[in-house]
């Protein structure tokens, strides 16, 4: 027990910590996080499977590197405990015993007489030192007055302030962990959702994006309604930056997009030959729709993409869910006889038909192939938009803003509120007093130095 | 005047001050120093209002892209050695620093860096934008000159500028690394709990604040606990340093992650 306290109460421990946790931080960040098996294996090859073994794959929350951290917490409690009592006295405890020789050889230090009675050389040495914020302890030993005066005695005590902070952040962090819960609800206008591990529900009530006049992003605003028992008891505008926080759940605009898939499309049919020919269809995908006045009995779309690309191997894809480069794959049928299939582009309406997919074309062997028949445009698309919303509980966050607080506070109390201490002697001999006084501070030592001088010098010859 | 003649008259003046500094180096004269100082204080008068003209053009906070951070940075640069120039009577420190502000003002100023003012992504619009970009970026500007103090020292022949060194480097080191640890560490937290719902994601840019803030931490324990000065603590300034700019630069460009705005 004795050796495992020494051990922990090292700081060569420590700094030995801090170099592993640095390069097994630098290490997960070489290697890509939480990725899948196949995309190691493509990436590491044969080395794959010992990267994940060794859980370098999910470094940050394997055992072995919450094991180091755990390490450094204890480490850093022992520290902190073993040697907090020392300075524990040095800012609050007695006055140590001490002598005029010894005050004069601190690094700031004061000799002369005054010719005064003891008890009013010693009010007026105190009321100088308190004037400058100096609390006073008071001691009689053998026959002289020793005066101990200290003032930002909390300075002490930074490091110890800043290691607490970092242990109730290690220790919100676990819980987060642990305890954390989230989930994305994807909620179209109007729809009500359950909250997974809450009690209440909640209503996505309208979804705006706000554009930037050149085409970006400005915003997404989702008025969310609270539903308890079925009754609405709060209404909020969610923004990114600008989460609804209820009963311990937060909800945070991640996402959004289209609900493509029941994309509802429009179709013109006209006829090259004939300008006043115009039919318009609207169906969704898989839907067929009859088709009057023409050879072609009725069109059906196969597919809807909102932004076309050709992919690897020639697959049609969407490389976004913006509606960039909206696309259908449409058919069109005479009676039983598939006549024309083929991809028709919104925003390039005569891309289909400029590359000869012409509907009709080959649709009677020895017609002329280079008069289009039939054209179809896709006129429009619209789809209900929906928001993607997390909803999540963190149970440990207040604990990482308290531990943040005391970081801070810490770092002040280290850098900025530095102890200072005086110890001023005095003796009675022949109706005379003689005076000898020590000072020393821990950082900014010219300023006190000028302090102590003022101080000093104005007890000597007061105005 | 417009925000890039502002800029310009900046650039100027700053490559003014590192040619009076570097003036300096040879001729040994206190004079030379201040006026080094004066050019340095008037180029960052001229920097100020350029950023000032950009926020008020762009209508957001002047660090939202590479250009804009890297001007905001050596503007943080020329702050911390007017506010330790002074002090340090050390002609090489003004020569170098000024040298890398000159250098990245260039590299902003260079056509690799778009500087079209772009409307704000959502995540960005936030108070905390400010308070996280600014204070991070001014912490790592004092890590900068414990970095050039670090390297003089390692070069520095006499035992009195070395001590004079070693102590500058340690001031630096406790004006970036409170400022590091809050606007880097506690306010990216707290921006990262707001806008994405969890104050932290093991992002790259966030592991290697993590690690720059261990190597810093480092230095500060070997140093006040067990007494390690000069030499050793250079070394781990410069290489805490180091880590920084991989966490400003390289992470954007090597590793992808959550942090690529720019």
């Amino acid at each position: 027990m004795r050796s495992a306290w020494k051990f922990f109460a090292s700081v060569k421990l420590a700094i030995v910590l801090f170099i592993i946790l640095t390069l097994a931080s630098v290490l997960g960040t070489l290697i890509p996080q939480g990725r899948s098996a196949a995309e190691y294996a493509a990436r590491y090859g044969s080395l794959a499977g010992l990267f994940t073994g060794l859980r370098l794959t999910r470094l940050y929350q394997s055992a072995w590197y919450l094991a180091i951290l755990l390490l450094f917490a204890l480490n850093t409690v022992v520290c902190t405990i073993s040697r907090f009592a020392p300075k524990w006295r040095r800012a609050f405890g007695p006055a140590p015993e001490t002598n005029a020789k010894a005050v004069s050889s601190m690094r700031a230090s004061s000799r002369f007489r005054l010719l005064l009675p003891l008890s009013t050389a010693r009010d007026r040495v105190a009321e100088r030192l308190r004037s400058r914020s100096y609390r006073l302890d008071e001691s009689a030993q053998g026959g002289s007055i020793v005066l101990l005066a200290r003032k930002r005695r909390l300075g002490w005590f930074g490091s110890d302030v800043v290691h607490a902070g970092l242990l109730v952040i290690l220790a919100g962090g676990f819980i987060s962990g642990l305890g954390g819960r989230s989930s994305d609800l994807s909620l179209a206008e109007g729809q009500t959702a359950d909250v997974p591990h809450a009690a209440f529900k909640v209503r996505l009530d309208k979804f705006e994006t706000e554009y930037y006049p050149q085409g970006a992003v400005k915003d997404w605003k989702s008025t969310m309604t609270v539903l308890e028992g079925g009754a609405p008891v709060l209404t909020r505008v969610v923004e990114v930056n600008h989460p609804l926080t209820y009963k311990g759940f937060s909800f945070y605009q991640t996402s959004y997009g289209w609900n493509w898939a029941d994309a509802r499309l429009v179709l013109e049919l006209r006829k090259p030959s004939d300008p006043s020919f115009l039919r318009t269809v609207s169906l969704k995908t898989g839907e067929r729709a009859p088709v009057e006045g023409t050879d072609v009995t009725h069109v059906l779309v196969r597919a809807f993409v909102p932004d076309f690309v050709i992919g690897e191997g020639g697959r049609i894809e969407s490389r976004s869910e913006e509606p960039n480069n909206p696309a259908a794959q449409v058919e069109a049928w005479k009676g039983e006889e598939r006549v024309f299939s083929g991809w028709i582009f919104a925003k390039y309406p005569d891309f289909g038909q400029g590359h000869g997919d012409d509907p009709m074309a080959g649709a009677k062997p020895g017609a002329k192939a280079d008069a289009p028949k039939l054209a179809i445009i896709l006129k429009n698309y619209a789809a209900a938009p929906y928001s993607v919303l997390e909803a999540a509980k963190d149970p440990g966050v207040n604990l990482i803003w308290i531990g943040c607080l005391l970081v801070s506070c810490g770092f002040f109390l280290a850098f900025y509120w530095p102890p200072r201490e005086v110890r001023v002697v005095l003796e009675e001999t022949q109706g005379r007093v003689e005076l000898a006084a020590g000072g020393q501070a821990w950082k900014n030592r010219e300023a006190f130095q000028s302090e102590f001088d003022s101080m000093f010098e104005s007890i000597r010859r007061p105005e | 005047m417009t925000e890039s003649t502002l800029f310009t008259v900046a650039f100027v003046l700053y490559v003014g001050a590192l040619l009076v500094y570097s003036a300096a180096l040879f001729a040994a004269r206190e004079k030379w120093l201040k006026v080094g100082l004066i050019l340095a204080a008037a180029g960052f008068l001229f920097h100020t209002a350029a950023l000032i003209a950009r926020t008020v053009t762009s209508g957001h906070a002047p660090f939202t892209n590479m250009y804009e951070s890297l001007s905001f940075l050596s503007w943080a640069i020329v702050l911390a050695l007017i506010i330790f120039g002074r002090s340090s009577r050390v002609p090489r420190l003004g020569a170098i620093l000024m040298l890398i502000v000159v250098g990245l003002v260039a590299l902003a100023s260079s056509p690799l860096m778009p500087k079209g003012a772009t409307p704000l992504v959502p995540a960005l619009q936030s108070y905390w934008l400010w308070l996280h970009v600014s204070v991070t970026l001014l912490g790592e500007a004092f890590f900068c000159i414990a970095f050039v103090s670090s390297l003089l020292y390692l070069a520095a022949d006499s035992v009195e500028k070395k001590e004079r060194l070693d102590a500058l480097s340690y001031r630096a080191v406790a004006v970036g690394f409170p400022l590091f640890t809050l606007g880097g560490l506690i306010f990216g937290m707290v921006w990262a709990y707001r806008a994405w719902g969890r104050y932290w994601s093991w992002d790259p840019k966030e592991v290697w604040s993590l690690i720059t803030w261990f190597v810093f931490a480092l230095y500060l324990h070997t140093r006040i606990v067990m007494g390690w000065k000069g030499k050793r603590s250079a070394i781990i300034a410069i290489v805490g340093f180091l880590a920084a700019l991989f966490t400003y630069f390289g992470v954007n460009y090597l590793l992808a992650g959550l942090h690529s705005y720019a």
